[in-house]
């Protein structure tokens, strides 16, 4: 190049520069004409579809949460209070529940919400074995004596329905016309707090808020959600303030976030578990006091540490202290010695011992490295096996391993700690466990109208499970979010529903 | 009709019919690859909720109880005609969902090896041309470096200096170019850097080779010993018989850029293919898998194609046949 023609190069370069960052003012990113003004908040993932009663994943639930009611929902203490249904009475017998349903309320197409919507729903998820259909086993009829009214008959007493119903958004009262269009998929229409509005793939799903909602309009004017996975970029837009919230964080920064005034953190213990589980199909960990001595084995401080940075709480059990269904338990401590004595005892001396983890849960994988570690004093070589979260379910599904880690999420009643997973006929029993006693307390709890009678039960079951090691529990992770001072209004909850349904943004732009 | 006679047009046109063959190829690897692979769609979909009657349930809805072989004449059939299908997890039309994602994709590959060019081109040029001179020497480790920073260390740097600590531009996201051209603009900077400063280290390590073997040559010294002046020699002697190797890696980073640069745009947030690709392959979506490959095949034929016809431009004795 010439002279002069580097010179022009340089011109323009640095005039571009310019003009780029002068239009920056604020920073603030302006999705355009349909989202300006939104509260704008970044999940780590793209929902992979917003049909609340078919999808399973969390970064659904977090855009469908604000978009669907259920007939009643949890508080933050996670008690069940009304929601679509304003009262409702059981019969003596406890077999049949009459709902009267909150008048005036309509999707945001504008139609009228009545009993016909109700029951519509829960015969989608029964009729069509929908993944949610065992929160409705119990249920044998459900009718429409009028619009206002809707009657739940089942086989048996229970008492869980309400969080059966109402626990989670998967099983959201939705609308026939939406559904039978095939809409709902990608165009889902609800009774909730905000409405949703567009889509773009990869980026952003974008909701306005319903100025109709039965429980007031939101005081914000939508809700802007965007996908960024990269937990470090996520922080940088917060504190850039591109975004107003989010949940995606890297663990290892929140200790040095809870000093930082500009932005609001929490770490919220939630319900949510983390857990080892041996095959008992397999010898040698069909005997329990090979089980006790893995038990016994493993750091559970260190892997707290590791996977965390020390913002879960270690637990010998599922629910963790401050719920109202929590047992104590500590029988395990980490003790090597006890090992190898329970080793001797059982007369096994396994050498190897193949653990299945996946990368789509990184605390899996780190969690395995220290296990291998801990487990080396007894001769046991861990070879960890790392996969990704497909053929993780298909190796769970099929007994392929020793030994897996995984986490349950979003629990509320001790149904849902218990039944599926130390239940002989449990649908995600995948370590074979099978205890008769266990059984029949869990059989019982399901039924048990008397609340104390009840928890004892499930404190009775929930020691039996720890002491014969059907699970070795290991931690409550915390419900990790942060967000902008501007911000008011908006509470991180324990069972990781996120509701911008009362959140406020000050006015005033940012710097 | 002359114009189907010209040589370059029965080239384009042959060539195209092959890139038709090399794609229902590409689709038969591809449908059979997704099948072999342990995972199953409909137990993914289910996580944790499972049960055998869901999971039934689902898997006749997704026409996934079929015999493999009427799934796959029945996906071949309407491919063919341009229908790709419905993504498992949401019933969208694959193929929309692909030309939403395309334009995202395209802009980064452009951008980053424009800037990829603008970098490698002088820089490779100059470290040939003085071979063993200091700036040789600098352009050298710099481009080592280069080649050995990881991408997504590289975003985060940028994000951190650019966007947080500066504030001059947004840390991610993107805006289509012709909603919103200013936004385009201001979005793709950091992420293209990103994509064309790695590029360009890569290139600027060929384009100094190709220039150092071409320099090498006899009819650049008879050149230079006829007495043309050093920037004659080489403008017309040196570098423009340098630029077919050129040419080749530029195709083959423009390709890889538009094929996924799935770690960049996870930093970035960028809607691009790679993302796409990688939540279908971690969901086992089939028919989202099978329409990107697919859609990604046929960009490396197409950019293959153009650089072939590019070869003839820069180098008459180069015969496209």
């Amino acid at each position: 190049m010439t002279r002069p023609a580097v010179l022009a190069a340089v011109v323009i370069a640095a005039s571009l520069l310019v003009a780029l960052t002068a239009c920056s003012h604020g920073n603030r990113v302006d999705l355009g004409g349909d989202s300006s003004g939104n509260l704008v908040a970044a999940i780590a993932g793209e929902p992979d579809q917003l049909d609340p009663q078919k999808t399973s994943a969390y970064f659904s639930f977090e855009v469908l949460e604000n978009v669907f009611d259920t007939l009643v929902e949890p508080d933050e203490n996670l008690e069940m209070r009304p929601a679509l249904a304003e009262s409702w009475v059981v019969s003596p017998d406890q077999l049949e529940w009459t709902f009267r349903l909150r008048p005036g309320v309509t999707f945001h197409d504008g139609s009228p919400f009545t009993s016909d919507d109700v029951v519509y729903s829960y015969r989608r998820i029964i009729d069509q074995k929908l993944a949610n259909a065992d929160k409705l086993s119990a249920v044998t009829g459900v009718t429409a004596p009028e619009p206002s009214t809707v009657r739940i008959t089942l086989k048996q007493p229970t008492p869980n329905l309400l969080t059966n119903l109402g626990g989670f958004k998967g099983l959201a009262i939705v609308e026939r016309k939406n559904v039978e269009s095939g809409q709902i998929a990608t165009h889902p229409v609800g009774t909730g707090p905000f409405a949703f509005q567009s889509q773009t793939s990869g980026d952003s799903i974008t909701l306005k808020a319903n100025p109709g909602y039965w429980g007031g309009a939101p005081k914000v004017s939508g809700v802007t959600f965007r996908f960024i996975s990269e937990p470090s970029t996520a922080l940088s837009a917060l504190q850039a303030g591109e975004i107003d919230w989010t949940d995606s964080i890297p663990t290892q920064r929140v200790a040095q976030l809870k000093d930082d005034d500009s932005i609001t953190l929490a770490a919220t213990p939630s319900n949510d578990y983390w857990y080892l589980a041996l095959n008992e199909a397999r010898a040698p960990w069909n005997d329990v006091r090979v089980r006790q001595a893995i038990a016994y084995a493993i750091d559970r401080d260190a892997i707290v540490q590791a996977t965390s940075y020390g913002t879960a709480v270690a637990n010998q059990v599922a629910i963790p202290k401050g719920n109202p269904w929590y047992t104590p338990y500590g029988a395990y401590r980490h003790d090597v010695e006890r090992a190898k004595s329970l080793l001797r005892e059982a007369g096994a001396a396994p050498k190897a011992l193949d653990m299945l983890v996946t990368n789509e849960y990184p605390e899996t994988v780190t969690a395995a490295q220290i296990i291998a570690d801990n487990l080396a004093p007894l001769g046991i070589t861990v070879n960890i096996r790392t996969v990704d979260f497909a053929t993780w379910l298909d190796e769970q599904n099929n007994g392929h391993f020793d030994m897996l880690m995984m986490g349950w999420l979003g629990n509320i009643d001790p149904d849902d700690f218990y039944y599926a997973q130390h239940h002989t006929d449990g649908s995600s029993n995948a370590q074979k466990f099978s205890n008769p006693e266990v059984d029949r307390l869990l059989d019982a709890g399901r039924i048990e109208t008397n609340r104390n009678a009840r928890a004892g039960d499930y404190a009775k079951a929930a020691t039996i499970i720890a002491d014969q090691v059907s699970y070795i529990y290991l931690y409550n992770p915390s419900v990790i979010q942060a967000w902008t001072t501007r911000l008011s209004g908006y509470e991180a909850r324990r069972d990781g529903a996120v509701r911008f349904r009362t959140a406020s943004m000050a006015s005033g732009g940012v710097a | 009709m002359a114009v189907f006679t010209h040589p370059i047009v029965r080239f384009i046109a042959r060539r195209l019919l092959y890139s038709l063959v090399v794609l229902v190829g590409v689709l038969v690897v591809v449908f059979s690859l997704v099948h072999l692979v342990p995972g199953d769609p409909v137990r993914i979909a289910l996580g944790t909720r499972y049960t055998p009657e869901a999971y039934d349930a689902l898997r006749s809805a997704s026409g996934l109880d079929r015999p493999i072989v009427e799934q796959f004449f029945g996906y071949m059939g309407s491919a063919l005609t341009g229908n790709l299908g419905v993504s498992f997890r949401n019933g969208d039309p694959v193929a929309l969902t692909l030309l939403e994602r395309l334009p995202a994709t395209a802009s980064l590959g452009l951008v980053g090896i424009v800037i990829a060019l603008l970098i490698a081109l002088p820089a490779g040029i100059w470290s040939a041309l003085r071979q063993g001179r200091i700036s040789d020497v600098i352009v050298r480790i710099t481009s080592q470096f280069g080649v050995s920073i990881p991408d997504f260390w590289l975003g985060i740097l940028l994000i951190a200096l650019f966007a947080t600590t500066l504030g001059w531009l947004p840390t991610s996201g993107y805006r289509p170019l012709f909603d919103d051209p200013a936004g385009w603009l201001r979005h793709i900077v950091l992420p293209g850097l990103t994509v064309g400063l790695v590029a360009a280290a890569i290139m600027t390590r060929y384009v100094r080779s190709a220039v150092l073997e071409v320099a090498s040559m006899g009819y650049v010294r008879t050149a230079r010993s006829k007495g043309l002046t050093p920037r004659v020699v080489t403008f017309r002697h040196t570098v423009r018989n340098a630029l077919v190797p050129v040419l080749t890696i530029t195709g083959i980073q423009l390709a890889t850029i538009l094929g996924g640069v799935i770690v960049v745009e996870v930093v970035f947030a960028w809607p691009g293919l790679g993302r796409l690709v990688y939540n279908a392959v971690a969901a086992r979506d089939y028919p989202v898998i099978q329409g990107a490959v697919l859609l990604i095949a046929a960009l490396f034929l197409l950019i293959n194609l153009i650089v072939d016809v590019l070869y003839a431009v820069v180098d008459p004795r180069i015969r496209l046949a």
